[in-house]
């Protein structure tokens, strides 16, 4: 349809945007309209770009050592110790140094990126299915359902996490808890990061399907006589998409700072699987003699942290352009 | 005994016979001594051996900065060497050493050495005369004073931690609450007769340099002994150059020592110099409590009337100091040593070969490098360690003749050859049974871990390895059987006076596992092992117990009881001020009664 010059398309929020176009007009899908505005954020690209360098990185990990010429990140070595035990510094070889064991600390810090985005991605992944249903079902039922799941996320709201990380951490630690069942290590990281962080999914989600449940599109759907968990999942769903994209995309870094944390704390990742925080925790007592064991696996995560941030604001900036900066 | 820990070591004591140079000498070659003098090295670094024990400064306070806090300052309790130092200073037991001797008593309290029959049971000790409680109680230290103190070491209130490792065989005692014991009688006031029910008289003897010996007046301790726990520690009185500072009611809490934050010691105004072999330069001792080992290094090192007294000192510091603070480090031989307790009770290292194939893999020198290098460690290659008589018998720094022994970096050959003599044909264990690691967090605790950790998964073996806090992996894991941990990588010991029972018995003797507080980590349970220990128990003199102690430790090396890798060798620090002087017998730690201010 021409509208002179300018095209008027339904944005993300069901709002109109109208964009100057100029010459031929095109029809666009509102996902081409993010990505347009996406492409026009240099920060977010950078970081988009980043993050993926880092997926690639965690999946070929092994290649990737293999070609830089790297030792495998629990190959022990104190022949690259000094006389007194201290790790010996970056060098050709060992661009990022090694550690007190004389393992590879680039090889571990590369390593380390699989514990990072496994929890960040799969933590964030349960903990959205999660909230995105039980915020489904309580805002659009309502009534005693929407109380009593309310309650319920208001609950595990409560947890606090670290506390309940050192607790399971210690109670568990050597012969695990609940017949074997909870053992420390990256599942139960990623089991307790879902556990306590879907009611901030879940009461996002509930507040929006409060209103979007009222829109005229769900009243016509239930005068078609279409299925609650049709409309839930297909009429009402679609419009959360943005909210819950923005979203997940900054629960990931805080998902990677809890681990971090964990680890630092010692009831993380076990070693002697690589993780960033556990090395920065070794590196704490040696700074002054082994700056390097601090400082690669710390800027890991500052970048890590930082391009998922960034991607977050691009994308919330590109999903909803109305948003103020 | 006592295990080693991260915030508490012990304390060497002595014994009362030859000096250890001499302890060797009798059956040991020329190679046995140049192998005693290499394992006492302080790699040209002050050391307790060489720092002089006359000639220094009286007066000025010295400034101590201790990460950790101390444990008890009760006499009959004290038992970590961060407590020791104030204890020593404050109190006199009835013998003690020299800051330069693990192995030679001098009599303190009392005025000679230990009169013991030609049966080994029963020992007379006269006291001197003259010594003075401090203030409150201030009247003169009678033997009565120091059966009193023996007798509540018994007391569940008072529950003193080697009462019955030592004190066990003086008639009474296994059945003791706190009341007077039968075998210590006080023929009059300064003469106590020790009577045994076993021919122990030499272990006991020795076991007077515990500070459980240092005289408690009753009259005036008995009323803090009967609260649970007693808080005499809190009140207590003393008889050494030094005290807690206190009000005229005795009480020292909140006043000489606030927990978690300081401790006074100043002049004991009753201290008698002409009967004490201390000097005592120093007018008072400052103790801050709180930070960080890697800070207080630092501030030591670059300050002026300050040491540290910690357990230990970082190993960033020990490298700093001996890089631009020569002078300022002292290197302490003869601080405890480290082993792996393998399982021999149950699980795959019930298997002699398979301990044997973990032995011959193990790359001891990477430990010991991890730990700090060859300054401050040396490869253990049995469990008797130097400055204990019967370390050199037993085979000084190259340990009895085994080809699993032989190769302190490891020989995969050897391991192979063991892992097939225990039934595994192709060299690597192939069992199928995953062991349960349970190592200590921190360094280098954790890194002795994670190479254990590798070189039993390089033999083949599955494991599933935590790492706990250190109180934690002996009180939960690593000393209570029933948990049947595999392997706990990392456990250390240290003995409470230098007799080589203190080192192997409570250790590995299978008639001393317990339910929990276990040190028989590895539940070491061979028969002829433990009659061969029950019969070293009754040997007398030093030389004579060296020879017995130490086929006991070839026995315990040739059924790879546990894989021992280290020796410690304990860094100390002071600033430029100080004419610091440690104690041989206590890691290094400095003597408040014999060090001064230049």
């Amino acid at each position: 349809m021409s509208l002179g010059g300018a095209e008027a398309l339904s944005g993300p929020g069901g709002g109109l945007d109208v964009l100057d176009v100029g010459g031929d007009i095109a029809g666009r899908t509102p996902w081409q309209l993010f990505w347009r505005r996406l492409r026009q954020d240099r920060v977010a690209l950078v970081s988009l770009g980043f993050i993926v360098f880092l997926i690639l990185l965690a999946f070929a990990a092994p290649l990737v050592i293999r070609v830089l010429g790297l030792p495998g990140p629990n190959v022990q070595n104190l022949n690259l110790t000094d006389s007194f035990g201290s790790p010996l510094g970056p060098s050709s070889a060992h661009p990022f140094g090694v550690d007190p064991l004389g393992q590879d600390v680039m090889s571990r810090v590369i390593y380390g990126t699989r514990a990072s985005l496994e929890v960040g991605i799969i933590g964030t992944a349960i903990s959205t299915l999660i909230g995105v249903v039980v915020g489904l079902l309580a805002g659009f039922y309502g009534g005693w359902v929407d109380t009593l799941l309310a309650r319920t996320m208001d609950v595990f709201l409560s947890i606090p996490i670290l506390l309940l990380g050192l607790g399971v951490g210690s109670a568990c630690a050597v012969k695990g808890c609940a017949k074997g069942l909870i053992q420390p290590g990256l599942g139960v990281i990623i089991f307790l990061i879902a556990l306590t962080t879907w009611p901030f999914f879940g009461r996002i989600v509930r507040g929006l399907v409060l209103s979007l449940r009222e829109r005229e599109f769900v009243d016509a759907s239930i005068a078609l006589g279409a299925s609650d968990l049709r409309i839930m999942f297909k009429e009402i769903l679609p419009n959360l998409a943005a909210p819950i994209i923005v979203y997940a995309s900054l629960q990931i870094p805080f998902n990677i700072l809890i681990e971090a944390a964990l680890s630092y704390l010692g009831v993380g990742i076990r070693p002697p699987t690589a993780s960033w925080g556990q090395m920065i925790a070794a590196a704490t007592p040696i700074f002054s003699t082994a700056w390097w064991y601090m400082v690669f696996p710390g800027a890991a995560l500052l970048a890590t942290v930082l391009a998922f941030n960034l991607l977050g604001d691009g994308l919330r900036d590109a999903l909803n352009p109305r948003s103020a900066r | 005994m006592r295990s080693i820990r991260t915030v508490a070591t012990v304390a060497l004591a002595a014994v009362f016979a030859l000096a250890l140079a001499a302890c060797g000498s009798s059956s040991s070659s020329s190679s046995s001594s140049t192998s005693t003098s290499a394992a006492l090295s302080s790699g040209g670094f002050q050391s307790p051996l060489t720092q002089p024990l006359t000639g220094g400064k009286r007066g000025g306070t010295l400034q101590v900065l201790n990460e950790a806090d101390f444990e008890h300052l009760d006499p009959g309790i004290a038992y970590y060497s961060v407590d020791y130092e104030v204890v020593f200073a404050t109190q006199r037991p009835l013998y003690s050493n020299k800051p330069n001797t693990a192995s030679e008593a001098t009599p303190d309290m009392a005025s000679g050495p230990p009169e013991i029959t030609p049966d080994n049971k029963k020992i007379t000790v006269h006291l001197r005369e003259g010594i003075h409680f401090s203030p409150p109680v201030n009247r003169e230290v009678t033997s009565e004073d120091v059966a009193y103190a023996l007798a509540r070491g018994a007391n569940p209130n008072v529950a003193n931690p080697y009462f019955q490792s030592y004190f066990a065989a003086i008639e009474g005692a296994p059945k003791a609450t706190g009341g007077p014991l039968a075998g210590i009688t006080t023929p009059n006031k300064h003469t106590i007769v020790f009577k045994l029910t076993e021919p122990k008289g030499q272990i006991v003897a020795d076991s007077l340099v515990l500070p459980l010996t240092a005289a408690v007046p009753k009259e005036y301790a008995e009323k803090f002994d009967k609260h649970k726990p007693s808080d005499y520690g809190s009140y207590q009185v003393a008889t050494g150059p030094y005290m807690l500072k206190n009000n005229a009611e005795g009480k020292v809490l909140g006043i000489g020592y606030v927990p978690g934050k300081s401790a006074t010691l100043v002049r004991n105004p009753k201290w008698n110099a002409s009967s004490d072999f201390r000097p005592a330069y120093l007018d008072e001792i400052q103790v801050k409590i709180g930070g960080t080992t890697s800070v207080i290094g630092r501030q030591v090192l670059e300050g002026t009337n300050v040491v540290e007294n910690d357990a230990l000192v970082a190993q960033s510091v020990v490298r700093l100091a001996a890089e631009k603070f020569k002078s300022q480090l002292s290197i302490s031989p003869g601080a405890g040593s480290h082993y792996i307790a393998l399982n021999n009770k149950v699980g795959p290292f019930s298997n002699i070969n398979l301990r044997k194939a973990v032995w011959a893999a193990l790359d001891r020198a990477s430990l010991v490098k991890a730990r700090g290098g060859s300054l401050v460690t040396d490869v253990a290659t049995h469990f008797i360690y130097p400055t204990i008589p019967g370390f050199d018998q037993a085979g000084g720094l190259a340990g009895p003749k085994v080809d699993y022994n032989e190769h302190p970096e490891g020989n995969a050959a050897i391991a192979e050859k063991y892992i097939k003599l225990a039934g595994y044909p192709s060299g690597k264990y192939t069992g199928g049974q995953t062991l349960t690691i349970v190592g200590s967090r921190g360094n280098p605790a954790e890194q002795d871990a994670e190479i254990v950790n590798q070189t039993l998964k390089n033999l083949g073996f599955a494991t599933k390895f935590t790492l706990v806090e250190t109180p934690t992996m002996y009180a939960k894991f690593c000393s209570v059987p029933k948990e049947e941990i595999t392997v706990c990588p990392s456990v250390g010991w240290i003995a409470d006076f230098a007799d080589p029972q203190t080192v192997l018995n409570i250790t590995f003797n299978g008639t001393t596992i317990t339910a929990t507080g276990n040190v028989n980590w590895g539940q070491t349970n061979v028969p002829k092992i433990n009659q061969a220990m029950a019969a070293g128990e009754s040997v007398a003199g030093t030389s004579a117990r060296a020879t017995a102690w130490a086929k006991i430790d070839t026995e315990l090396v040739e059924n790879a009881s546990a894989v021992p890798f280290d020796w410690d060798k304990q860094g100390n620090i002071e600033g430029s001020r100080v004419a610091g002087v440690g104690d041989l017998w206590d890691i290094g730690e400095w003597d408040y009664s014999w060090t001064s201010l230049k």
